[in-house]
């Protein structure tokens, strides 16, 4: 096992550097670079951007500049953004990422949450013209256009009802006297999201075993109003209680990308665990319980449900992985300056610091769950066990 | 000899009613399945109309064809100040058979006058099912024109990339050891590359067009994480018996490879390749919406033409510039997703009915 799990982490490192040295090279392959804006000023020499070229060493040939980029990489130096000068990549990346990942982390766990009870009501119904009906509508929101329909939910929230901003994190109108920074109050808000979130699970996870129906209702209800009371007390006490219009501003900019998103992402959940359950409601399991004459929805929700979990726990795991990809239209369609926003720009302005660092991020997240996955797998089933072993 | 032939081709008929069979009780994989026939009828309708001649190429082509639509306007003077009578807020003057006076330069019309002006963009007609765009080309065709794209980018991706991953897929699982770990670890790169940003950069250093594209999005799809699928699936197929059999009986290794491991994969594989397409469309649509790609006519741009026009946040007064294209999307995705929920309940027996 010891000897399996060495081989995976070398092989990674090997699959990682690749990775560096190929992104490198296909930042490089895009014409023309950063700096080429500076030509077109009338006022510089050409001398200038000869000069600003070297400064940035990219007058050296690609073979020199990989390696000495990959040998600063594992310094933990990034260098500098040519963008946004004087900044390193790594503070942008601290600044960009807790947006997106506040912003997906919500919009996951509540898809997550409706997307298995809708699935596991829809497998239970299976065959009946509901199921279909709602199964096909759940498809079209699954594979619906995105880009068009961010459109179209901004359109018809943001300027026909007017109920909602169009796109972007504040209005900076409300900001010009502000006492905090906005980053500052985001930290809080995400701190808060944090604490209610956890909580609010461990109530789940602790009156999972009670067992009336209607006692574990009334604990939940009674436990999300005491939520709710204590987080309004919390809000309106010292500093906070300054903070909180502003947090309140960027709030109300959250709720339209957060329902769009959630649209689209929770049918994934929901068509995911329809499958699953289908293919557990065949095991013999499933039928001892019904011959023990359990409640229909007991079996639903204790035996089946909990069983087609596990696929979409691990599917969970999977999209937390790929949310800085999946954000870049999001972001891009909302004004969103977040991690999204921040590859897309470095992308297309060549901005090949920053790039590199976001690129290298994403990787080493995705490192990190392919070997987690890798090695559970290979815990949990022995035939890959084996194999590797011989 | 013969005899034998016959009673294979009979087994093989025989396999196909029965999964037909299957198939057909599945309600979403028949729904999938008709809309999937309608854009593929939308399709080729449209070279069909123009070789019979129904539609003149000059006003029907879906990117240079043009149809003058003139029409009658009532000349107005919008008002400063809203809520009036006959307006409610800004956007309502002019309204669709009106013009406004002050945006009148060509003509010394007063206003109550009718004057007669080109409409573009035109609405649905006669003539024109789904109206026109600004540029005056009939929108029905660019969807046909897009439908035309979709199926062939789709198909052409989906198959080099199912392709690829059976192959590569198999040969991992079949040889093992050196092979099986090089093209795992190359898949793990190929997953780790963030999709949409590499897209951008490829698009940004090569002018892509739907063969290219499809290409490029097939090998993408085809290196990644379907690989790592269909090993698994080629490696549950590698211990059982009739594999064991062929080899005492003196199979080569190529031949076990493609008459026996080969086509117990195919399920698996068809039921990835109807999932790709749907991603390739997807990808395609998205791309041409940013303006990314080098193709004439596609859904993806009829969205992002109405998108740089300023017709989407019209609402809906130029509904048909924004919705068929957006719909057409939607739908013929949703079609292929729901064929592949089908053929998964055909070829997982832990899925079938009973």
């Amino acid at each position: 096992m010891y000897k399996y799990v060495f081989r995976r982490v070398y092989q990674l490192i090997i699959v990682f550097f690749l990775f560096l040295v190929s992104s490198y090279v296909l930042f490089d392959a895009i014409p023309g670079n950063a700096f080429q804006n500076l030509l077109l000023n009338p006022d510089l020499p050409p001398e200038a951007y000869e000069q600003v070229i070297k400064l940035y060493g990219l007058d050296k040939p690609l073979s020199e500049r990989v390696i000495l980029y990959i040998g600063n990489f594992f310094q933990g130096d990034f260098g500098y953004s040519y963008k946004h000068f004087p900044r390193t990549p790594i503070e942008l990346i601290a600044e960009r990422l807790p947006r997106t990942l506040m912003l997906f982390a919500m919009v996951n766990i509540i898809a997550f949450y409706t997307g298995f009870l809708i699935g596991k009501i829809l497998a239970w119904r299976r065959g009946s013209k509901s199921e279909t009906w709602i199964t096909v509508t759940s498809v079209f929101s699954y594979t619906i256009f995105y880009p068009w329909w961010a459109l179209m939910m901004l359109w018809f929230f943001g300027y026909k009802l007017n109920w909602l901003p169009i796109g972007k994190f504040l209005y900076p109108e409300k900001w010009y006297d502000a006492p905090y920074d906005s980053d500052v109050i985001f930290v809080s808000m995400i701190k808060f999201t944090l604490v209610v979130s956890v909580v609010q699970i461990l109530v789940y996870i602790y009156t999972r075993n009670i067992e009336s129906l209607s006692m574990r209702r009334n604990v939940r209800f009674t436990s999300l109003v005491t939520i709710a009371i204590l987080s309004l007390l919390y809000w309106n006490q010292g500093d906070l209680a300054v903070q909180k219009p502003y947090a309140m501003d960027i709030a109300y900019h959250m709720i339209l990308p957060i329902f769009t998103v959630t649209v689209v992402a929770f049918a994934g959940t929901a068509l995911l665990t329809r499958t699953t359950m289908m293919e557990v409601m065949k095991d013999d399991f499933i039928l001892t319980a019904r011959a023990k004459g359990l409640s229909q929805k007991r079996i639903r929700d204790r035996h089946a449900a909990r069983n087609a979990l596990l696929p979409v726990v691990t599917s969970f795991i999977f999209t937390i992985v790929t949310i800085i990809d999946g954000s870049v239209l999001t972001e891009t369609i909302f004004s969103w300056p977040g991690m999204g926003q921040l590859i897309l720009d470095a992308v297309l302005e060549e901005d090949i610091p920053v790039a590199m660092a976001s690129f290298s991020f994403i990787g080493v997240f995705a490192l990190i769950a392919h070997f987690i996955a890798d090695i559970s797998y290979a815990y949990l089933d022995p035939r890959i066990r084996i194999q590797s072993q011989g | 000899m013969k005899n034998e032939k016959d009673i294979a081709k009979s087994i093989r008929r025989e396999a196909l009613k029965k999964n037909w069979r299957l198939f057909r009780r599945s309600k979403l994989g028949m729904i999938g399945i008709y809309i999937v026939i309608f854009f593929f009828l939308l399709s080729i309708l449209q070279p069909i109309l123009f070789v019979t001649g129904v539609w003149n190429k000059g006003v029907y082509d879906p990117v240079v064809g043009y149809s003058e639509q003139f029409q009658e306007f009532l000349v107005v003077e919008c008002p400063t100040e809203y809520p009036t009578e006959k307006y409610k807020n800004r956007s309502d003057c002019p309204g669709r058979t009106e013009v406004n006076v002050r945006t009148l330069y060509y003509s010394d019309a007063e206003v109550g006058d009718y004057i007669i002006q080109n409409l573009q963009p035109a609405p649905p007609s006669r003539e024109h099912i789904l109206g026109t765009d600004s540029l005056g080309r009939d929108v029905f065709s660019q969807i046909m024109e897009g439908s035309q794209v979709a199926f062939i980018l789709g198909l052409l991706s989906a198959t080099l990339g199912v392709g690829i991953s059976t192959l590569l897929g198999t040969i991992a699982a079949f040889f093992g050891g050196k092979v099986d770990a090089y093209l795992m670890r190359q898949s793990d790169l190929i997953l780790m590359l963030p999709t949409l940003p590499l897209l951008f950069i490829i698009s940004a250093f090569a002018e892509l067009q739907v063969w290219h594209l499809a290409v490029v999005l097939g090998t993408i799809g085809g290196l990644g994480g379907s690989v790592i699928t269909i090993k698994s699936q080629a490696l549950q197929v590698k211990v059982k018996p009739f594999v064991d059999s062929a080899r005492i009986t003196g199979g080569s290794r190529m031949n076990i490879l493609f008459s026996h491991v080969l086509p117990n994969v195919a399920p698996l594989a068809l039921l990835f390749m109807v999932f790709s397409v749907t991603g390739a469309i997807a990808s395609e649509s998205v791309l041409s919406f940013l303006g990314l790609l080098n193709i004439d006519m596609s859904w993806g741009l009829m969205i992002y033409l109405a998108q740089v026009e300023g017709f989407i946040f019209s609402g809906m007064k130029f509904w048909w510039l924004i919705l068929p294209a957006g719909l057409s999307v939607t739908f013929l995705t949703g079609g292929f997703y729901l064929v592949g929920r089908g053929l998964d309940e055909v070829f997982n027996p832990r899925l079938r009915d009973r």
